[in-house]
């Protein structure tokens, strides 16, 4: 007798399952806990940590950038200034250094930094000179200042 | 009897004045004619003095006549000339403006560019758009950029590789809504050789 009902019983569920559990494991496997065995959890795990390190890659330029706004800002206090000034000044003076650049600068090459303080309040007393003038008015106009 | 007639007078009275934009409306008509009071920006404080009211360094600039400012301007171009002529630097440091990033150069420094550049391996460069140079006792500073004379910064193409996968995923909880993808972006590698300053200075 052959018996040919068994052989149809039997399925093939797929040969890989085992690599594609391996594939998100190996994701997990520094993680604490049944986090790294077990495949239910790993699942939830990973999903959550590469949406994190997506989200992460954006806030990391927006921290970056206010971390060197701060130690620009504090490093301008020592030379007797405020971060707006500086900015503001080499702008007007068409100097186009970046902020993690200029934060570099003042770690590491403190005089270059003192240099750039001192052009930037040169540019300050310039702007001031020409906004106070002469104390005169322009040829052809009556006004107080003329009168007193 | 009296005092309705009088409330209704100067009511009349401050309408007419607020259409001519002349006054401030005050809280109740009576008692502004009874308190006469002064504005106190006549004494000229904008602020309460506070220990943080201002900064703690003095605001007072000493006035430089322009003969003098210009002596000391070309006092400062001659000794700065003066060095470059005589290569008294020692090590360069530049502020190079490439693949839209600016980066503090020196010597035999490397450099990573997360894109892909159109040189070989092995090729020589020059870093044209450079912002600030300096040595130990100068700096020269470009408004924006240096000139292609003053200054040259020799690089090498070094490695040319794609970064490690990078995992972009995005998911909202409840909607079934989840989406991944793995992004390679192209390196480079640069080696900065060196940093070069010609005594050609205005």
């Amino acid at each position: 007798m052959v018996f040919l009902t068994l052989s149809c019983w039997i399925r093939n569920r797929g040969p890989d399952r085992f690599w594609k559990v391996q594939e998100l494991l190996k994701h997990a496997r520094h993680f604490r806990g049944r986090k790294n065995r077990c495949y239910k959890l790993a699942l939830l795990a990973v999903r959550r940590a590469f949406v994190y390190a997506t989200k992460g890659r954006k806030l990391k330029k927006r921290n970056m950038r206010t971390l060197w706004i701060t130690r620009i800002a504090a490093a301008t206090r020592e030379h007797n200034m405020k971060y707006p000034i500086l900015v503001h000044n080499l702008n007007k003076c068409s100097v186009q250094l970046n902020r993690r650049v200029i934060s570099d600068i003042a770690i590491t090459e403190p005089r270059t930094f003192l240099s750039l303080a001192k052009l930037a309040r040169a540019r300050q007393q310039e702007g001031f000179q020409a906004a106070l003038g002469d104390g005169k008015e322009p040829p052809g106009v009556l006004s107080r200042v003329m009168l007193q | 009897m009296t005092v309705s007639t009088r409330f209704g007078y100067l009511q009349s009275l401050f309408a007419a004045l607020w259409r001519t934009n002349g006054v401030r409306v005050p809280l109740h008509p009576l008692l502004s004619l009874c308190a006469a009071r002064t504005q106190s920006s006549v004494s000229g404080d904008p602020l309460p003095r506070t220990s943080l009211s201002r900064p703690p360094w003095s605001e007072q600039t000493s006035f430089v006549s322009a003969e003098e400012e210009r002596s000391r301007h070309a006092a400062v171009v001659s000794s700065v000339n003066d060095r470059i002529e005589r290569r008294d630097f020692g090590r360069l440091f530049a502020v190079v403006h490439f693949a839209a990033r600016q980066w503090k150069v020196t010597d035999e420094d490397l450099i990573l560019v997360e894109n892909h550049i159109e040189a070989e391996c092995g090729d020589r460069i020059y870093l044209e758009k450079v912002l600030l140079v300096g040595a130990e006792d100068f700096t020269l500073v470009g408004r924006p950029l240096l000139g292609k004379e003053l200054v040259r910064v020799k690089a090498t193409v070094i490695e040319k590789t794609e970064s490690c996968p990078k995992m972009h995923m995005v998911f909202w909880k409840r909607h079934r809504f989840q989406k991944k993808r793995t992004i390679v972006q192209p390196q480079t590698v640069l080696r900065i050789n060196s940093i070069e300053l010609h005594p050609r200075l205005s």
